[in-house]
């Protein structure tokens, strides 16, 4: 079935080729060489120069003005030394599916390989996607099709995933003031599993198919008020997975107070990762976070913001709270900001037994971009109260320089360096092309 | 073929119009390019966006709204992509990528992005306090890298 389907894109997209050249087109291509050496006592001195080519583009406007085709992937070969995994060569499509709009209603038909995020549900699928507007408030989206694989877990031949899909959201909008949505969706049965630990994992309802339920709200009773959030639950579990809502007050035009409320029950929300029911021993926690935030932009050029986040799980707790400035100046051609945050962990988050989980973290960055050339700088430090691995800190300093050849094509570089817990020395450069065009002067970029 | 995959959605839909909304769709894009830096709807839009329903200045990008997309993004695609291609989303969203969001973009400090720094030793604190964090991301993709240490059992 997936091989039809691939040559069916294919064939999409060679049709379309003669269209897209008169059709409204954005490109947006990125060449990145990366360089870095790993030399440790002991071990064999490796070199790696892994060139990377991401390549986007979008074709709007084709045949009757409401079709498009999209796409986007990327590609690596290894110049020197195997970087990543054991192959030299790697990659992936994102994506790449034709799209139609209607006129009204909303309305969009979808066909490819795309992201969907609807309500609770962010699935991967080749397949069909449909979405319309219906009378009276109410709207549809349904979608189905083949599961988008990924890399096969170690010693298994699949990655966990059920071959195919279907799901939808429902939805119910009144006034601009409430919109309430039911979202599902259902992955064919999980698949089997061939080591020993991993049988396990499914024979003890630790792992199974992915099949959840949910329902998600927004809701605006004042114009200062606005509260959104979801709820799901696994159907194979019968046990409810995530709570998650956010409430947002503004009482001035550039003063916005959130405060966030979620709850994971692990075994529940894991259930249908074959990595995470493995990876945690207690699957029967139940997690917690709550929080708040105030963001201030005191005017068009500086914005302040503060928060707080409290985290509860039955192994301990923790808190992180912090603020950050963000400066634009020089009518945005100047970006710069500072942070600073602390993590005040209980032992049981630490990294080993002795050590501490709490650190301080500090970041500043500036950045310069005009039409000509661009720089950046970056430095952010995490200072341990415990030292782990006989270190005290672990920081990075990133500097990066980059000229745009034409409006469109940029070439830049990155070198980076620090000290961490891992490396005595982590010393990395890049170097990385770009091309971003917009041929319509709509939207962005990007 | 596709044309005809196409026309056999579209005679059922078409037979059907009456079930569909009248209101006209949002456009496909924004009229103009918004230039740099974070896009605030509310400064130039006043009311509600039609057809969503929602206050222009619901959408604009505060830190709050940075922070908590998922939720937005969720419910109104159509207002995602009035500026952003699907390339945009993917620059930390993907089913499959190698390259940190911060590394692929070093020259752009300004933007929000995950796992900066050394984020290997970040990884064990972080993992334990909130492990739902790591899922949304890793959980049933993208976890490759993960899976060449943490081949099961033995975490909290």
């Amino acid at each position: 079935m997936k091989k039809n389907l691939y040559r069916l894109l294919s064939a999409v997209f060679l049709m379309a080729l003669p269209a897209a050249a008169l059709a409204d087109t954005s490109v947006d291509s990125a060449t990145i060489f990366r360089f870095s050496q790993d030399s440790r006592p002991g071990f064999q001195k490796k070199d790696f120069t892994p060139a990377t080519q991401f390549l986007g583009a979008d074709f709007e406007k084709l045949g009757d003005g409401n079709l498009s085709l999209h796409l986007y992937g990327w590609g690596r070969y290894d110049l020197a030394d195997k970087s990543y995994n054991n192959d030299r060569a790697d990659g992936a499509l994102t994506y790449a599916y034709a799209q139609y709009r209607t006129d009204q209603a909303n309305g969009l038909i979808r066909f490819g390989r795309f992201f969907i995020n609807e309500g609770i549900v962010n699935e991967h699928v080749d397949g069909l996607n449909v979405r319309s507007d219906l009378p009276l408030g109410f709207g549809i989206s349904a979608f189905g099709g083949a599961t988008v694989h990924t890399v096969h877990m170690p010693g298994e031949i699949t990655d966990g995933k059920g071959d195919g899909l279907v799901g939808g959201r429902l939805h119910y909008r009144y006034k601009g003031m409430l919109e309430l949505g039911v979202s599902g969706v259902y992955e064919s049965d999980a698949p089997a599993l061939n080591q020993a630990s991993n049988q396990q994992l499914a024979a003890s309802g630790r792992f199974g198919s992915h099949r959840l339920l949910g329902g998600d709200v927004w809701l605006n009773p004042h114009r200062m008020v606005e509260i959104m959030g979801h709820s799901s639950y696994n159907a194979e579990t019968e046990g409810v997975a995530e709570h998650s809502y956010l409430l947002n007050v503004k009482p001035l035009k550039d003063l916005v107070l959130t405060g966030e409320f979620n709850e994971y029950r692990d075994r529940d929300l894991f259930f249908s990762s074959i990595f995470f029911a493995g990876l945690l021993d207690n699957l029967n926690d139940r997690s917690r976070t709550m929080g708040g935030r105030a963001s201030y932009e005191l005017n068009r050029m500086v914005e302040i913001s503060g928060d707080f986040k409290h985290f509860t799980r039955e192994i301990g707790k923790a808190d992180r709270f912090g603020g950050d400035i963000r400066f634009a100046l020089l009518d945005k051609a100047l970006r710069t900001g500072v942070g600073y945050h602390y993590l005040r962990a209980s032992r049981n988050f630490a990294v080993a037994p002795s050590a501490s989980g709490s650190f301080h973290e500090a970041r500043a960055y500036a950045m310069h971009d005009t039409k000509s050339y661009f720089a950046a700088v970056d430095a952010i430090g995490y200072f341990f109260k415990e030292n782990i691995n006989n270190k005290s800190s672990a920081w990075e300093v990133t500097g990066s320089l980059g000229c745009r050849l034409t409006p469109a094509l940029a070439l830049s570089g990155d070198v980076s360096y620090g000290k961490n817990p891992q490396f005595v020395d982590d010393m990395k450069g890049l170097i990385r092309l770009t091309y971003n065009m917009n041929y319509t002067g709509k939207g962005g970029t990007k | 073929m596709v044309q005809i995959a196409l026309l056999a959605a579209m005679v059922p839909l078409a037979a059907c119009s009456w079930m569909f909304s009248p209101e006209t769709s949002l456009p496909g894009r924004h009229p103009f390019d918004l230039g740099e830096g974070r896009a605030l709807c509310g400064e130039c839009h006043e009311g509600r966006i039609k057809g969503v329903g929602k206050p222009f200045a619901s959408f604009s990008h505060s830190p709050e709204f940075v922070r908590n997309h998922r939720l937005r993004a969720a419910r109104d695609e159509q207002v995602c992509v009035l500026c952003h291609h699907g390339s945009f989303c993917n620059d930390c969203h993907a089913g499959k990528t190698e390259i940190k969001p911060s590394v692929k973009l070093g020259n752009r400090p300004d933007r929000e992005l995950i796992h900066r720094g050394d984020y290997v030793s970040l990884h064990m604190i972080d993992g334990k306090s909130d492990p739902t964090s790591c899922y949304r991301c890793h959980g049933r993709a993208n976890n490759e890298k993960c899976a060449a240490c943490h081949r099961g059992g033995g975490r909290r």
